[in-house]
């Protein structure tokens, strides 16, 4: 027991934020909040940030592991690096990678061999893979379909050259994987991984009862909630002869989107059917085309543990088409929207079907949406 | 170190084929998360016999931390033999630690939790996997270093930013001390703590056009910096860049997306059209600080982005031009107390902006804005990331992937 348990419980309940963001720099940051002038990059993973104060900060990007899963050992030996090398401080990008900041390009050099000799790797900026994100999947997620983990760790085995810079790339690109249709990630990198079931789930129907309400009477009176939640009336709950409520996935409506699964544990589907959508030519920034959702290219590929050959194989299939045919700064969006979505598909030869037509990219998000037309 | 059992492998094939997964996964280039849990006391084998049998080993669990409600996780397998507890942890913004302030983060993780984290989860905060017993003292040692459990569940979540103006030469506000002010305003604060909303919410602030918050997908209240009419320009650092072949202006001209840029060889002069320009940063980017944002700097305030809703994912809608973020809090309370009160569980904000369509809801909170509205909303199909397909359609792309990765593997 703590000393603050004595805390009355009302005040228990506020939360302690970490604020003021100055209390926490490094002073070689506070002193030139505002005042960041110019940049310079050294090689794909150093930049050189110079402040009109005079200051320079080399920075270090060290490429995480999937999931952005460190040991504290590990963090303890970056905090070291940083300490005997560095300014003391470092930074965890959302992204996944750490940034160690030094105070001269010498020093930030140290800093990329001795990550380097712990087995880890720099780059990362300009025209580079800047990061794969991963959900958390089958290590803490009940909805996870598919481990975004194991397959962003095989992908990063794979694509660790276009990390580095050592194979250059059109312009950045970023991929997220998330294993279930949430896609916790969001839709807006360059490639988009989703898990999904490949077939309609179904309920375990032993188990859904702890989902439903007990007795069939109140049927007409309330939803069910892992009724309600579904977008397309793809589920029917009915009483059953015993007085209980039974529930069902009507097949033919379902699009598998996973939210029943969201309110239910018991939600049961074919670990066989299992694989991912490839979406592409998603991104968040308003450089080129603007910020733009990823599009559905294949419905379904699959994606067996531990070595995901097919998924890794078209992975690399689409970065090494958009390679050959993109400009020069083009992210995968840029590219689609200039060459247009159904040659991208031809270049592929993605057989289609009623989930994967070849639309353009929707554009104009954004701070767009505030300009004159 | 305090951990779940690991467990016996006797008679389990699946666990074992799991194990052996995981030790594949251990060799490749790249260093391995595996690796990373198996040095902390992270229940690996759970894990592993998901990773064998092919589907997530969790369901919900269940803890319980005095008069703390939101900020943890708790799991069990299905097969009841393991359970996994874990914290998602306040950073402070920017995620930028001093080396001091981090190891005592890490003494947590190490002194109460399984000695490993996941440094940055989706929502922004750090995840950190605990011992269940020392939960609760857990909870005073992270406040007494000055932070706390995050955001989990139907709540307020973590507000996510870009590093602004800490270390960043594009950024055109303290999108930093927006999340600070966001955090203690009174109204939001409050809402920290308890989870009785529909869903989640979540606010992203940007300090410039790039997005690397990315505010305007994954926010239902977003900021993005940026500027009125065009970049700003210093004539001679530009034609020194070009002098010095830095900078191509004609390819700059070229890859303009509103072809708003023109260069003038015989005089040697840049102009660029504000009334075109997109406000793309790529003119900016390659002659960075010779262009710059205009004088005239805004925030481009957006509600109702999502990745995860009744209506799938979404972009946010456009309420209006700000001089400052802070002067639309009582709009965005206005507008969760809406939402709260109408929406069914599940639903985000942007699926009741779809349902009872976004323009009435923005018209009957305008008074609360600084500004009038402003903006318009580009049309945009839904967008379902899932399938549901038949065998034959299954075998069509199967085969399709499979001829790929023979074409890679020889």
């Amino acid at each position: 027991m703590s000393a603050t348990m004595a805390r009355a419980p009302v005040e228990r309940l506020k939360k302690t934020v970490p604020v003021p963001y100055t209390k926490y720099l490094p002073d070689f940051l506070a002193r030139n909040v505002g005042h960041w002038a110019d940049r310079k990059f050294h090689g794909a993973g150093i930049v050189e940030h110079i402040s009109d104060t005079g200051d320079h900060v080399f920075t270090v990007k060290i490429g995480g592991p999937s999931n952005i899963r460190f040991s504290t050992e590990t963090l303890r030996k970056f905090a070291k690096i940083a300490d005997a090398f560095g300014s003391h401080a470092l930074r965890f990008t959302r992204s996944g990678s750490i940034e160690i900041f030094t105070e001269s390009l010498a020093a930030a050099q140290k800093v990329q061999r001795e990550a380097e000799a712990m087995g880890f790797f720099v780059g990362g900026w300009g025209h580079t893979l800047w990061s794969i994100q991963s959900c958390t999947s089958y290590l803490t997620c009940t909805t996870a379909v598919v481990d975004a983990p194991s397959l962003v760790q095989v992908l990063y085995n794979h694509l660790a050259p276009y990390f580095t810079g050592k194979i250059p790339l059109p312009a950045k690109l970023r991929i997220n994987v998330g294993g279930c249709p949430t896609s916790c990630g969001g839709l807006v990198s360059d490639i988009v991984l989703t898990g999904h079931y490949g077939a309609a789930p179904d309920f375990d129907q032993d188990r859904v009862r702890m989902c439903l309400p007990m007795r069939a009477e109140v049927l007409g009176k309330v939803t069910p909630e892992v009724q309600m939640v579904c977008p397309v009336n793809a589920i029917k709950s009915f009483p059953k002869p015993d007085g209980s409520v039974g529930v069902e996935i009507i097949a033919k409506k379902c699009i598998g989107c996973g939210r029943c699964k969201d309110v239910c544990d018991h939600v049961v589907w074919d670990p066989a059917k299992i694989g991912v959508s490839v979406l592409i030519g998603g991104k968040s920034s308003n450089t080129g085309v603007g910020p733009t959702l990823a599009r559905v290219l294949v419905p379904w590929i699959p994606a067996q543990a531990p070595d995901y050959r097919e998924t890794v194989a078209v992975v690399r299939k689409i970065i090494d088409v958009w390679r050959a045919d993109a400009e020069s700064g083009e992210r995968i969006a840029d590219w689609v929207n200039r060459v247009g979505m159904k040659r991208v598909f031809e270049q592929l030869k993605v057989p289609l079907g009623r989930w994967n037509r070849p639309g353009e990219l929707n554009t104009g998000f954004g701070v767009r949406q505030f300009l004159p037309r | 170190m305090a951990s779940s059992a690991q467990g016996t492998s006797v008679g389990d094939p699946l666990l074992d084929k799991g194990r052996e997964y995981l030790n594949r996964l251990e060799k490749g280039p790249w260093p391995s998360y595996v690796t990373e849990l198996k040095k902390g006391g992270y229940p690996i084998d759970a894990y592993a016999k998901g990773l064998g049998q092919g589907f997530s080993p969790w369901y919900g669990g269940s803890a319980r931390i005095p008069a703390v409600f939101v900020g943890f996780i708790a799991r069990r397998t299905k097969d009841g033999k393991y359970t996994e507890l874990h914290f998602r942890v306040y950073h402070p913004s920017g995620q930028i630690y001093r080396t001091d302030d981090l190891r005592k983060l890490l003494d947590i993780a190490d002194q109460y939790g399984l000695g490993s984290v996941e440094a940055v989860g989706q929502t922004g905060d750090m995840i950190v996997p605990m011992q269940a017993d020392k939960a609760n003292a857990a909870v005073d040692a992270l406040r007494a270093i000055g932070t706390d459990l995050g955001g989990t569940g139907d709540t307020y979540r973590d507000t996510a930013v870009c590093v602004g103006p800490a270390l960043c030469e594009y950024a055109l506000f303290d999108s930093l001390a927006i999340r600070d002010f966001y955090f203690q305003y009174p109204d939001i604060h409050s809402k920290l703590s308890s989870q009785l909303f529909p869903f989640k919410i979540k606010l992203k602030v940007s300090a410039c056009p790039m997005d690397c918050s990315r505010a305007t997908h994954r926010s239902d209240f977003g900021f993005v910096g940026f500027w009125e009419g065009a970049p700003a320009i210093d004539q001679k650092g530009f034609r020194e860049r070009v002098e010095k072949k830095e900078v191509d202006p004609e390819k700059l001209a070229k890859q303009c997306p509103g072809k708003a840029i023109r260069w003038d060889a015989a005089t040697k002069t840049l102009s660029i059209d504000g009334t075109k320009c997109q406000k793309s940063s790529n003119c900016i980017r390659h002659a960075f600080p010779a262009i710059k944002a205009g004088p005239n700097r805004k925030i481009a305030f957006t509600i109702g982005g999502n990745a995860k809703g009744r209506w799938g994912p979404k972009m946010a809608k456009p309420v209006a031009v700000l001089d400052d973020a802070r002067t639309v809090a009582p709009f965005i309370v206005k507008v969760i107390d809406y939402w709260s009160d109408r929406s069914p569980h599940k639903d985000r904000l942007g699926d009741l902006l779809v349902q009872e369509g976004y323009d009435k809801i923005v018209a009957k909170f305008k008074d609360s804005l600084p500004v009038e509205t402003s903006g318009h909303v580009p049309g945009a199909p839904r967008i379902v990331t899932s399938s549901v397909l038949s065998d034959a359609e299954r075998k069509t792309y199967a085969d399709w992937s499979q001829a790929i990765a023979h074409e890679y593997e020889g």
